[in-house]
Order: C-alpha cells, then sequence, then structure tokens
C-alpha cells in the first residue's frame, strides 16, 4: 500500500515535469517566434508575397510620386533612392539561343555558344541563374516573340531576359543578343548587339564571351565583365615547371615559356604584353621577362643574389621585386626595363613578395619576417610609413584588390606542431584590419590573386591531393576547380 | 496388513533425517544470504562515485579549447533564418456526420444527402508557423533589409522630370543602389551611435556614369555618419555609362543613408 502510494507520488512528479518542460518548450516557441522576424513581430508572415508583389508594390509608390512630382517640372531626371531597401541579385533567365539559319553546323556552335554565355553569367557572381528547367516551352528568338508573363511570372519569376538567335550563312556566323527587362513592358530593351565572325566553335565561344561581358557591364555598375581575362599560372605538366595560360574559365590551357629549368611567380603586366616571372639559371634566381605579343623571351638585367617575385605597378612602368644582392632578401622597385633599381626595405628578415595598390600604385603590401614568423606588411611606395597588418601566425603571398580595399592572403592562422587551422585564403579590409576566412577545410591553400572586376579570387589549393588552380567568388562562394592533370600552383589573373 | 504397518513404520522412520535435511538446508541458504549482506551489503552505495583506486579523472568535452569560427557561417541547412518552404497542412479526415433514422411522424425532413464530391471543402484554419513561403522571405540571410522595412516610409521614389528615368530604366536605378550600398562602410560610423537620422546625399551621374557634385542634402546631425556617406560616393568611380538611348546630360540622384547598429 505504501509502496503503490510512492508509485503514484512518483508518476505525480513525471507529470509535473513534463508540463514543465511543455511550458518551457512554448515559452521557446513563443520566443522564437517574435525573435524570427523583427520587421514584423506581430503579424504571421504566412501569406506568400512573391516578387511581383513587390514590384508592384514599387510600381505604384512608382507611379504615386510621378503624379505628385509631376508639377514640379524640372529640366533633368531625378532618382530617388537610399539603403535598406534590399540589395538582390538580379534573377536572371538566360535560355538557349535559337537558330536563325538552316545550317547543319549550327547546332554545334550552338550548344557552345549557349553553355559558355550560360557558365560566364552564372560565374559573373551578381546574377541569380533561373533553372532552366523552369523555362517555358517557347524560347524566344527575337523581341517580336517574347512573352513577358511567361518569364516574369512564376515558375521562372525572372527579372531580366537574355535571348536571341545564332546562324551560319556562308561560313560567317551571325549572332543577335538581347536583354530585356522584364518588369518594364513599355521599352524592355537594355541591350541589343549582333555580332559576326567566321563560324568556328572557338569564336562561338569568343562572342558569348564578349555578349556575356556586355550584361555584366550593364548590370554590374560599368565594372568589365572577366570572360576574356586569361589566367597565367606555372604548371608541371611537361616535366619542367613552366609558365602556363588558360581562359578564366579553365578552357585553352596552353604552355608559355620552354626554358626547362624552374620558373615560378608569373606576373602579367597591366596591359597584357609582358609577364615577368623568375626563373633560376646556372647561379641563382633570377627574374625573366616574356612578351606574349611576340611569344618569346625578351631580355630583362641580371642581378646578383637571389630575385624573386616580381610585381607590376598599376600604370605599368615600375616592377617592385625582392632580391638578396645586398645581403638579406629586401623589397626593390626598378623601372620596366630592369634599370634604376631602388631599395625599399632595409635590416633583418627576409622580405618577400612584393604586390603594389592596384587603385592609387601608392602602397606596396610584402611579406616579412623580421619578426620570426612571415607577417604581412603595408608601405608607401617610398618605402615610408610601414604598418604590420597580420598579427600572429604565418602570413604569406598577398595580393591587392583592383579597387584599393583589400587584401587577400594565405594565412596559417595558429601556426606551429599540432596547432589547430590549416593554411587558408584571407580577406583584410586595409582600413579597419578586419579580416574574413574564405576557404575552410580544403588542404592547403595558397598564392591568392584578385581577377580584375574584384568579385573573384584565384587560388591553389591541394583540396584534391595535388596541387590545383582553382576560383571562387571573392566571399568565399562558388568554389570551382580549373586544372586538372599535373601540378598547377602560382595562379595570377590577369589584368584586364 | 502387516505391508501397511511396515510402511507407517518406514515413514516415521524418515521423519527425524527429513527435518534435519530442511533445517539444514535452511540454515545453510540463512548462512549464505547473511555472509552476502554482511560482506557485501554496503559496496552498492559507491557506484559512480569515484574517488577511490586508479580511476581516470574524466573532463567535460566543452572546455577544449576548440577555435571558435570567426565569421558568422550562413550554412544552408542548419541556421536560424527562416525556411524558405511552407509545409503542406495536414489534411484531417472528416467523419461524415450520422444521419439520422427519420421517425414516421418526424416533422423535419431529413436533408438531403450530399456526397463527398459535393461537399464544400472547408478552409482550413492557417496553421500559425514559423516558416515564409517560397518566394516570401527574400533573402535567406544576410545583411539585407526587407523590403517593407523602409518601404513603409517612402521606399522607391523615382520622379519624372524632363523624362521618366527611373522608370525606363529601373534597371539602372537599381545599379546605382546597388552600388552605393556596396561601399558603404558602416564602420566609419562613431561607433557609440545606435541609430541616427536619416542622411540625404544629392550628387549627379553623368553619361560616362561618374558621381559627381556630390554633397549631403540633410545632415544626420552625426558628422561621422555624413562623412561615410560621402566617402561611399567618394570610392565609387563608375556607375556604368548611361543608357544609350538617353536623351539628357546627366541624372540627379537623391540617395538616403539609414544607419542602425547591428541592422
Amino acid at each position: 500500500m505504501r509502496l503503490g502510494k510512492r508509485r503514484a507520488l512518483q508518476a505525480g512528479d513525471a507529470t509535473a515535469t513534463m508540463t514543465d518542460r511543455n511550458l518551457a518548450y512554448n515559452l521557446y516557441r513563443n520566443t522564437i517566434k517574435t525573435l524570427a522576424d523583427p520587421s514584423q513581430p506581430s503579424e504571421p508572415p504566412s501569406r506568400p508575397k512573391p516578387k511581383s508583389r513587390a514590384w508592384a508594390l514599387v510600381c505604384s509608390l512608382a507611379a504615386l510620386a510621378l503624379t505628385l512630382c509631376s508639377t514640379v517640372v524640372q529640366a533633368q531626371d531625378w532618382i530617388r533612392t537610399g539603403t535598406g531597401l534590399g540589395v538582390e541579385k538580379v534573377k536572371l533567365a538566360v535560355p538557349d539561343f535559337k537558330p536563325s539559319t538552316q545550317d547543319p553546323k549550327n547546332s554545334e556552335l550552338l550548344k557552345t555558344f549557349d553553355e559558355t554565355l550560360f557558365n560566364d553569367l552564372d560565374n559573373a557572381g551578381i546574377f541569380d541563374m533561373v533553372s532552366k528547367s523552369f523555362f517555358p516551352l517557347e524560347v524566344p528568338g527575337n523581341p517580336s516573340e517574347v512573352r513577358f508573363d511567361a518569364w516574369s511570372n512564376p515558375p521562372v519569376n525572372a527579372s531580366m531576359l537574355v535571348f536571341g538567335d545564332l546562324g551560319i550563312t556562308g561560313g560567317n556566323v551571325m549572332v543577335h543578343g538581347w536583354l530585356f527587362d522584364l518588369k518594364n513592358t513599355q521599352s524592355p530593351q537594355v541591350l541589343g548587339k549582333q555580332y559576326t565572325d567566321t563560324a568556328t566553335t572557338d569564336n562561338a565561344r569568343i562572342i558569348a564571351h564578349r555578349f556575356a561581358d556586355e550584361i555584366i557591364f550593364r548590370l554590374g555598375g560599368g565594372i568589365n565583365g572577366i570572360a576574356e581575362s586569361k589566367i597565367y599560372f606555372v604548371s608541371d605538366r611537361s616535366g619542367h615547371k613552366e609558365i602556363w595560360v588558360m581562359d578564366y574559365d579553365g578552357a585553352n590551357q596552353h604552355q608559355l615559356t620552354h626554358i626547362g629549368s624552374i620558373s615560378l611567380s608569373p606576373r602579367i603586366s597591366p596591359d597584357g604584353s609582358r609577364l615577368a616571372f623568375s626563373s633560376v639559371t646556372k647561379t641563382n634566381w633570377e627574374i625573366r621577362m616574356f612578351s606574349t605579343e611576340l611569344n618569346r623571351m625578351v631580355s630583362f638585367p641580371a642581378f646578383s643574389g637571389t630575385n624573386l617575385s616580381p610585381a607590376w605597378s598599376s600604370d605599368g612602368t615600375k616592377l617592385a621585386l625582392s632580391s638578396s644582392r645586398a645581403g638579406d632578401p629586401n623589397i626593390y622597385v626598378c623601372d620596366a626595363s630592369g634599370s634604376g633599381m631602388r631599395r625599399l626595405t632595409t635590416g633583418k628578415g627576409p622580405d618577400v613578395s612584393p604586390t603594389w595598390n592596384r587603385k592609387t600604385g601608392a602602397q606596396i603590401a610584402f611579406v616579412s619576417g623580421r619578426t620570426g614568423l612571415p607577417q604581412i606588411y603595408t608601405m608607401e611606395a617610398d618605402g615610408t610609413n610601414l604598418q604590420r597588418m597580420t598579427d600572429q601566425g604565418y602570413a604569406v603571398s598577398p595580393s591587392w584588390s583592383p579597387n584599393g580595399q583589400f587584401l587577400t592572403f594565405a594565412w596559417f592562422r595558429k601556426y606551429g606542431p599540432g596547432a589547430p587551422g590549416a593554411n587558408d585564403i584571407y580577406l583584410m579590409d586595409i582600413a579597419s584590419k578586419q579580416w574574413v576566412q574564405l576557404t575552410h577545410d580544403g588542404g592547403r591553400n595558397d598564392f591568392p590573386s584578385w581577377s580584375p572586376d574584384g568579385r573573384h579570387i584565384v587560388f591553389q589549393s591541394s583540396r584534391t591531393g595535388s596541387e590545383q588552380i582553382w576560383t571562387m567568388l571573392a566571399d568565399g562562394t562558388k568554389v570551382q576547380q580549373l586544372t586538372f592533370s599535373g601540378r598547377n600552383s602560382q595562379p595570377n589573373w590577369s589584368w584586364k | 496388513m502387516a505391508a501397511d504397518t511396515e510402511i507407517f513404520f518406514e515413514h516415521s522412520h524418515l521423519a527425524k533425517p527429513l527435518m534435519w535435511s530442511t533445517g539444514l538446508h535452511l540454515g545453510f541458504w540463512g548462512f549464505v544470504l547473511l555472509l552476502g549482506l554482511v560482506l557485501h551489503g554496503n559496496r552498492g552505495g559507491g557506484w559512480g562515485a569515484g574517488g577511490g583506486g586508479d580511476a581516470i579523472g574524466v573532463a567535460l568535452v566543452s572546455s577544449v579549447p576548440l577555435p571558435a569560427n570567426p565569421t558568422q557561417t550562413q550554412n544552408v541547412l542548419a541556421n536560424e533564418s527562416k525556411g524558405l518552404t511552407l509545409s503542406r497542412p495536414e489534411l484531417q479526415q472528416v467523419e461524415p456526420e450520422a444521419i439520422p433514422i427519420p421517425g414516421k411522424n418526424a416533422k423535419v425532413k431529413p436533408k438531403p444527402v450530399t456526397s463527398a464530391s459535393k461537399q464544400k471543402t472547408q478552409p482550413q484554419p492557417e496553421p500559425e508557423t514559423n516558416e515564409v513561403p517560397f518566394g516570401g522571405g527574400g533573402p535567406m540571410s544576410g545583411p539585407y533589409g526587407t523590403f517593407n522595412a523602409a518601404g513603409a516610409k517612402g521606399g522607391f521614389g523615382f520622379s519624372g522630370g524632363g523624362g521618366d528615368f527611373g522608370n525606363r530604366y529601373a534597371w539602372y536605378v537599381r545599379v546605382v543602389q546597388q552600388k552605393v550600398a556596396e561601399n558603404w562602410l558602416k564602420y566609419e560610423v562613431d561607433p557609440r551611435i545606435q541609430s541616427a537620422n536619416r542622411v540625404y546625399v544629392t550628387f549627379d551621374i553623368n553619361r560616362a556614369g561618374q558621381p559627381t557634385n556630390v554633397r549631403v542634402e540633410q545632415s544626420s546631425g552625426v558628422p561621422s555618419l555624413d562623412q561615410s556617406a560621402l566617402r561611399a560616393l567618394q570610392r565609387i568611380d563608375t556607375f556604368g555609362p548611361l543608357p544609350s538611348d538617353y536623351s539628357g546630360s546627366k541624372v540627379s540622384v537623391e540617395f538616403w543613408f539609414d544607419y542602425k547598429r547591428g541592422g
């Protein structure tokens, strides 16, 4: 009897705790509910608000503003806008282009063209690409065939549409391409282009690159696209470490130098005509120069000591490099011809890997081992105002962003035996010294280099087991492998 | 008869050893239980108490100094932002109402039986959920304010003068907005400021797309905020050339900056 009572008591306790727990759970749920959306705490966000409604709101507001302000007629146009309106990526629909002639080679070129155009726009990082599986069955080939509601309503929900046609006539390929603003049915055309060239797949690829760059230029705020840029890198595919080049998307890889020793740290000049790199000679490391226009080596004076890591200034008139001609490796600056060497850093410890501020050309960042482990430093181009950027670890290979605002570099933040973390790519805002890690948990990542549009970074990674070239967006997303054979390292993105 | 007596005799003869046997068995088991109680009875209390012997001290794993993630990773699968799909409300099977058998002198006629297909589906009360349906959540996560947050105050305002630039070239307005927002570095604002009045900056965009004539139209009263807004514009080289079919030589823009710490 006593036992039974005790059991009952226990059971009672159990229910008590159960209700307590439920209470706590409900409280928690309610808190979550109110915390979830601070902008609209009271109303349940249950009703679907498709983009079109937001746009309808915009349009109605615009119309209202129009009627209100139509009395105040001014000589020129006004735009009133601000922050906090939500900046989203443009939703872009890129259906396959239509064949405009009956030539049998059309399909082959169309395939290359469509793939290249879609990938270029996808890689740009400023668009939200609509999956092709959502597209209506009828794709337009010219402006009269565009059905606005089919493309701007769900499921496509696009705000911009890229379409056109391609046709071969008499050995020449003709491409018409349009960019339409689907929300603006009155004057939708943003861009209309016509291209013609001899009908080869390479030309189809180039036309796609050009058209993609035009679209990116318009919708990306006046920044040129990178579809025609090149990436220079070191590869041992020929048996020696030589300088190679490829398109930005990894296509068209071929060897540039045939020196037969070891060549490292390729740096293309801002105009793309000359390539500086360091190479082993019989006695030491020297800076060598390759002309991409003449497609052969051109002369550059040999210095004594170890000469490494050349870097072009943004006007292409000067080279910064690391030379040990006077003892420890220090940063020097010389003219593009190799004359007028000037020493910028002094003191103990190696200084290597200079990189110019690409926007102003007034500062140089470099790596110095003066305090032990290598760290990133910046200084003015005359060697004054030395500042240390990294506080700890092992930081190497800086690259200055095209807008002059950021440095990207490889960093072992916790360096030492058994320390957690790995060699990863970091991005630092120079003015505030705030940094963010871009790669995570993927082998050794090193040698980052900025793309000319400042939205991409190419780097070397061993995440697949061997050193290969990868690209990513400058926020660390959309990581893509570009090289697959041999060992490839030290990529350098061209300036345009 | 004699056999019977013999059996009885035998029986009475066995009684004593049986008693002994039982007694000894009971005594033995009693002894065993007693022994167990005496020797091991107290040991149970020490279970899991640790302390004695060569036991290894176990530390909590959470105290291992693992490096904290420096950035707020926005894991798609497990973050605190709302989902993009609305889960389908569970369908409730409604039992058909029992039809009363009509009595002989029933005054009320039975209602005609409606088939299940004819029945109007009652609107399900929408479950109050935390989810946001597809397309309704805006960017899944990130620093962007929702549209209606600022829209309520006026939001986008295009005003037409000589032409209607804002309507015709909405894509260009978008580019301007995005580019300024990208180049506005909030850390330049005095960290003691929690929120401030809206600062209005006006500027012109020439045909090449360069911002010119940048000036503060209406100050927020916070000098560092005004300065950061101006710097955002000064950082921009170009918005891209004005649309080629636009006839004017420049466009004037009024851009406002809403500052809120953490927002």
